[in-house]
């Protein structure tokens, strides 16, 4: 019984742990100004997070090391300091957005206008990161992201035409107010909020965080397989919410007050509660995530005792390193650079960046001296390696679509 | 002295022709062979020329797959020479001379333990 | 047959592992006797590890001028070193004999800044 609770409580946090800023910005842009003409990509995105992902927990679990450990190792030092700089980057920008993304949500809640919120906000992460036991942190967050169920719930109130929709997500059209530049820029955009480098990170540091050992596999399993998809609907219930509502209007939503307006329409207030309610935890939530993973990178690199599971003063360069990331973070949002920009460009950068993170995780999951038998299946290969390809393409492709489609704007 | 001073050595033969850069050092036990390291790791010689990509991601090693990456890395094909470290002549500002000629230097082969 | 490794295989790069299961760094440089006139084998004396050993491999102008930096901000004379005698097994990781307190493994001025911080659990028992 026991058990089962724990696997429950496993799939529910992955659920409402799997949206963060960059996928309501990504989903509710993309659902406005392409209806459901890149649902494909969001799926497309879930099987390949859900297979790294699983790939990143066996390796953390049988090994007892995390992924980006293992990065220097077999990249060598200079490459695996190329390989650091970049995803250190990205992980920061992608702080700085989910930061922005939680004084966001405050000030749509409050009124407030939301630079007031950042350096508080940048304090609590610090101070949640600093404090709250591993598993609270990342149960808390995740439970609380569910009320994001209030926009499926939405969705399915609004009584829509679900045999149009389902044909226009199988058969996608570039709408004639869009390029086909503009169509192929946010169907990266999408797969980069859905395919994040920083979770790799964390779900492999996590799995060590949490001691997870070859018995837990299954659950790793079970959480990844379940939870995810599962989450992945709710970026789905997004887009959706968004070609419902927003596209018919033609709005472009450039503030996140837009990607609660559908349910709050369907809803009323109760309905734009719960939604402020999942954007607050889900970025909050993702701002741990990112801070702490800002942390496991540097410190991984540089070998230095790293996590939450020994005391602060065990791991001084680490909780230095996770200090310093966020003062960044926070300063660069500070800069008043629209939050939404930021996710916008973090995003693509990720899609951009998988391959350096994807390549050593691949690698090291066929490493028998890593995991003994558990390496990869044949299967599990293929199926990663063509999503590698797919990524490589991908990668290659975003800065001439950058410029073609003159950042999604054109 | 460190081992990355050895590391990216330029190694040339006796009559001053380029033979590669080093890209390892071969150590070796200093005594009989023991669980642990008791009696001391020496340099046993010098791997000089290119290394093989692969073998880092470690498909001489035990890594099977994708087959795709093995494809693309894991050519072990190795154009360097072994150099036992008796051969070495001088060592000065990263420049090591040997005695001898390319030519009679060996292919060098895995460490394999 | 005595063992062979390749360094910068094998040990270059690999993680620092004490008794008790805590990380210590990684091996970024080694430390050898000097061969001196004769030209003797080099023995490995020491496991080099830090940001300045690191910078140590670069072997540019720039190596050393940050390798300089690095040593100036940490007070120290040179990078941290943990004697060969230390080392009890090498693996997929390299495995200390002792605890990571003991040895020298540059983390003390962070420790120190850390420290300071309410609940870092600064002064509590067990390395």
């Amino acid at each position: 019984m026991r058990k089962l609770l724990e696997i429950a409580l496993g799939i529910l946090t992955a659920i409402g742990g799997f949206v963060d800023i960059g996928d309501l910005v990504a989903s509710t842009e993309t659902g406005a100004r392409f209806g459901l003409g890149l649902a494909w990509v969001l799926l497309v995105g879930v099987v390949g997070i859900v297979i790294y992902a699983e790939m990143a927990g066996r390796v953390a679990s049988v090994s007892g090391r995390a992924v980006f450990d293992l990065v220097r190792e077999r990249l060598g030092a200079g490459a695996g300091l190329l390989n650091l700089a970049a995803s250190f980057f990205i992980t920061l920008l992608t702080l700085a957005a989910e930061i922005g993304g939680v004084a966001l949500s405050l000030q749509l809640a409050t009124s407030v206008n939301y630079l007031l919120f950042v350096p508080v906000v940048g304090f609590l992460v610090w101070l949640v990161c600093w404090r709250v036991r591993f598993e609270l942190m990342d149960n808390a967050v995740g439970l609380l992201g569910l009320a994001l169920i209030v926009v499926a719930v939405a969705v399915w109130r609004a009584h829509p035409d679900w045999g149009a929709m389902l044909h226009s997500a199988t058969h996608p059209v570039v709408p004639t107010t869009e390029s086909h530049a503009a169509y192929w820029y946010f169907a990266i955009a999408l797969l980069g909020s859905a395919m994040t480098p920083y979770e790799v990170f964390f779900f492999s540091s996590g799995a060590v965080e949490q001691r997870w050992t070859r018995s837990d596999l299954l659950v790793n399993r079970l959480n990844v397989y379940i939870g995810f998809p599962l989450g992945g609907l709710l970026a789905l219930a997004l887009m959706v919410a968004a070609a419902l509502v927003l596209e018919p209007l033609g709005i472009d939503p450039s503030h996140l007050s837009q990607a609660a307006l559908p349910t709050s329409l369907v809803l009323g207030r109760l309905g734009l509660a719960l939604a402020l309610l999942g954007f607050f935890a889900c970025t909050f939530g993702a701002s741990l995530e990112t801070a702490l993973s800002c942390g496991y990178s540097i410190a991984q690199y540089f070998g230095w005792q790293w996590g939450k599971f020994v005391k602060p003063a065990q791991a001084p360069r680490f909780q230095l390193a996770v200090l310093v990331s966020i003062a960044l973070g926070v300063g660069l949002v500070l800069t008043t650079l629209d939050p939404v920009q930021i996710t916008e460009y973090a995003i693509v950068l990720s899609a951009a960046a998988l391959p350096l993170t994807y390549l050593p995780l691949l690698i090291v999951a066929n490493d028998p001296a890593y995991l003994g038998g558990k390496v990869n299946s044949r299967l599990s290969n293929a199926i990663a390696s063509l999503f590698l390809v797919v990524l490589v393409l991908a990668s290659v492709a975003t800065i001439p679509l950058m410029i073609a489609s003159k950042a999604g704007g054109g | 002295m460190r081992l990355s001073d050895l590391l990216g050595a330029e190694v040339v033969d006796e009559h001053g022709r380029a033979v590669g850069k080093v890209h390892d050092v071969r150590l070796e036990q200093a005594g009989p062979e023991q669980a642990d390291l008791g009696p001391g790791l020496r340099v046993e010689g010098l791997i000089v020329g290119r290394p093989a990509l692969g073998a880092r991601f470690g498909f001489g090693r035990g890594v099977q797959g994708p087959w795709l990456l093995r494809l693309v890395f894991g050519s072990l094909g190795h154009d360097g020479h072994d150099v036992a470290w008796h051969r070495i002549r001088s060592i000065r500002d990263r420049r090591i001379r040997i005695a001898g000629t390319a030519d009679d230097l060996p292919t060098p082969q895995p460490s394999g333990d | 047959m005595a063992r062979r490794l390749d360094a910068a295989l094998e040990l270059l790069d690999r993680q620092l592992v004490d008794k008790d299961g805590r990380l210590a760094g990684k091996v970024d440089d080694l430390e050898l006797t000097d061969p001196g006139d004769g030209l003797e084998q080099p023995r490995v004396t020491a496991i080099l590890t830090g940001p300045d050993a690191l910078a140590g491999r670069l072997h540019t102008r720039f190596g050393r001028w940050l390798q300089g930096v690095v040593l100036r901000l940490l007070a120290r004379q040179g990078p941290a070193r943990v004697p060969l005698e230390q080392v009890q097994a090498i693996g997929s990781s390299i495995e200390l004999r002792v605890a990571a307190g003991r040895l020298d493994t540059g983390q003390g001025w962070a420790r120190r800044l850390i420290g300071r911080l309410p609940g870092a659990g600064e002064g509590d028992a067990a390395q």
